[in-house]
């Protein structure tokens, strides 16, 4: 079951990679997420850790519906193109993601020998779904297909926290919960204001600064 | 008690958002940023008397006492110097009220989570307060608003939010060897658990856990290849927070990797965590060293020269043993002062010429003289010449290397030092002597920003001649937290 969700969530990430236009892909990540909170809740029920469902109704609450939906209200508003712009082929970037997740089992097999039994998958998996989030933050060009790339990322993050050790202490992952939910809203208003002076959200037209 | 320190940016920063005249809004800020400096002064005090103060959460020990002094220091410092530069740029009508008010919050929020980074014992609120110092310091890189700042301020919001999220990952794996070992506590994070059992912690994971936080953490630190973000947000900031960036917030993630490697030294001897750190410093200063020579704009060259001074400190931590991580720890006060010194210069140039190019100002001297004076010891001390305190501090770190048999460390270390005494020199002489290009007018922009670069001078000169007693006591403590010091 857990294993299932964690593949879950890789399917998620690979599935991100694969999207065209950026509502699709918000609406992959929402997915992604609520595949990691119902992980997190078998964790909890397994465990019987009243803490991690904290964790797991957090994640999909926050990851799940109010940030896809700052998203699409950021989008809305700025009225911009909705195209992805991958700097590689989609094809090509599902190649590079496969080969992304087969590294991520490769670095992970000297450490997994000695986890605990239900998660040992999971390391690996989370490793790959941080691989192939850091991925499309380079692959693709616009300010917030970036965003949603860090947030997969975290997404990986918060997989092995969650299968490695059960959860971080609770203060810890409230405060993480929050520095995230602050730097997509900063990185929303950043987006705006790229988008009022460059009148397109493509980063790639940023290219003043150099030696 | 450590709270009450943490509430007084926080404070401030409220007022400063309450006020709507000028002159409020900077006697609030400057009588905060000095009220937050005494009250360091006094737990440092504390802390050298009774030893290290543990609150739950929070924590102050001897490395986080010397590392806050230095952030509320030059905070101090930062505040008096934005009283005369945003002054002047408001007064020129470059932005509103609003936008004034938008600093100074922003200013001592900044200062809040660099304080946070150096008091937390848990080690997964130094990441979240590290994580903080990026989102709050993104706005002021932002500050003005233009096509430039706002592609800086765009690198560096992720490139730092990605080195941050590796280290996250970093902080998970060393909270997973440590579970196993105390089982679930809450406190199974906390540094000083940590280093308590160290020797029965996963080998394995520490290993992959330090590699991680090292390249996370370093990202923030500037050592390259992760510093891509820092001469772009360094140059398009306001000159305070150029100084501030350069002389504390590098610092306070430098303290991030400090504690983990101190944690890795015990568990997996010197050797590995220490070897690292050099490898990234001789890399980092000799990259650096290159575009210093060919730097054209002055706020670049400073955060170059950041970066290679970052360099510089870790190879002191990397060297290890009593001179190099003495001479790093020094180096870190020495950098921020004469970092800061430097960039405040630069910022009264700015301000009255208008231009950051070095081959547009010439002869500073003939009609900028207190503030070409200075710029000229800020660069003689920044280039680790005596009698200032970078000179000490460079030259205990070269003593480690070459006591310790590291020959082709210590000979590239010093070769590269001379190389950026020479660059240095030509590019801040060429601006200080010749001929001004145009009639100027005569005389500086502010009195105020004139005495803080006296004050910062006179403290550099000072330490290159002797350490306080109450300073050395605080450096031997927070040294002799690092292995390895026999």
């Amino acid at each position: 079951m857990i294993n299932g969700l964690a593949a879950l969530v890789l399917l998620g990430a690979f599935a991100a990679v694969s999207c065209s236009r950026m509502p699709a892909l918000v609406r992959t990540f929402a997915f992604q997420s609520i595949a990691l909170g119902a992980l997190a809740a078998c964790v909890a029920y397994f465990t019987d850790s009243p803490q991690i469902y904290v964790v797991a109704v957090l994640t999909i609450g926050l990851k799940g519906f109010v940030i896809p939906r700052m998203f699409s209200q950021i989008m809305n508003r700025i009225k911009v193109e909705k195209e992805v712009d991958p700097l590689l082929s989609i094809p090509s970037s599902l190649l590079v993601s496969g080969g992304l997740a087969v590294l991520a089992y490769y670095i992970t097999e000297p450490l997994i020998t000695h986890g605990e039994p239900i998660t040992r998958n999971a390391l690996a998996l989370s490793l790959a779904v941080v691989l192939i989030g850091f991925f499309i933050m380079i692959s693709r060009r616009k300010a917030i297909t970036q965003v949603v790339g860090l947030l997969i990322m975290e997404n990986g993050l918060f997989m092995a926290a969650i299968s490695l050790t059960y959860g971080m202490p609770l203060i810890v992952e409230l405060g993480i919960f929050f520095d995230v939910l602050v730097a997509v809203l900063i990185m929303g208003v950043f987006a705006f204001r790229i988008n009022n002076t460059f009148d397109s959200l493509d980063t790639s037209f940023m290219r003043r600064l150099r030696d | 008690m450590i709270e009450l320190l943490l509430v007084i940016p926080v404070i401030t920063a409220a007022l400063c958002y309450l006020m709507n005249r000028r002159r409020a809004m900077e006697i609030v800020s400057t009588i905060g940023a000095a009220v937050l400096f005494v009250g360091v002064l006094l737990f440092v005090a504390k802390v050298l008397e009774d030893g290290p103060i543990y609150e739950g959460a929070l924590f102050m020990d001897s490395l986080s006492a010397y590392v806050l002094l230095i952030v509320a220091f030059m905070a101090f410092i930062g505040a008096v110097y934005s009283v005369g530069y945003m002054g002047h740029e408001y007064q020129e009508k470059q932005f509103g009220l609003g936008r004034l008010r938008y600093y100074y919050t922003f200013f001592h929020i900044f200062i809040f989570t660099m304080m946070l980074v150096c008091v937390s014992n848990s080690l997964g609120i130094m990441w979240i307060a590290i994580e903080s110092t990026t989102l709050a310091s993104a706005f002021l890189v932002g500050f003005y608003n233009k096509d430039t700042s706002l592609e800086a301020a765009w690198k560096y919001i992720i490139i730092c939010s990605v080195g941050i999220t590796l280290a996250l990952l970093g902080i998970i794996l060393a909270y997973a060897s440590s579970v196993s070992v105390v089982g679930e506590s809450s406190n199974a994070l906390d540094w000083t658990t940590l280093r308590s059992i160290a020797d029965s912690l996963d080998k394995d994971l520490l290993r992959i856990a330090f590699v991680l936080v090292l390249v996370g953490y370093g990202t923030k630190v500037g050592l390259v290849p992760m510093h891509t973000w820092l001469p772009d947000a360094h140059s398009q900031a306001p000159t305070p927070i150029s100084a501030l960036l350069s002389g504390v917030l590098l610092n306070c993630a430098m303290y991030g990797i400090l504690r983990f490697h101190i944690i890795s030294t015990e568990a997996l001897g010197p050797g590995f965590s220490g070897s690292l750190l050099l490898l990234f410093g001789v890399i980092s200063m000799v990259v650096a060293a290159a575009f210093i020579i060919i730097a054209r704009d002055v706020k670049r060259l400073l955060a170059y020269s950041s970066i290679e001074h970052m360099g510089i400190i870790a190879i002191g931590f990397g060297l290890g043993g009593p001179f190099g991580v003495y001479g790093a720890l020094l180096h870190m006060l020495n950098h921020a002062m004469a970092k800061s010194l430097l960039f405040f210069g630069a910022g009264n140039v700015l301000l009255k010429l208008k231009t950051k190019i070095m081959e547009e100002v010439r002869g500073l001297g003939q009609h900028m003289a207190a503030t070409a004076a200075l710029l000229f010891i800020g660069m003689l001390a920044l280039a680790g010449s005596p009698p200032f305190g970078l000179f000490i501090s460079e030259l205990s770190i070269l003593y480690a290397a070459v006591t310790q048999g590291q020959v082709v460390v210590g000979a590239l270390y010093l070769l590269v030092l001379v190389v950026i005494f020479a660059a240095l020199l030509w590019h801040i002489g060429g601006m200080v002597f010749g001929t001004p290009s145009e009639r100027v007018q005569p005389g500086e922009v502010s009195r105020l920003n004139i005495w803080v670069m006296i004050v910062l001078a006179t403290a550099l000169l000072v330490l290159g001649l002797v350490i306080p007693g109450p300073l050395a006591s605080l450096l031997d403590a927070a040294a002799s937290l690092f292995g390895g010091m026999t």
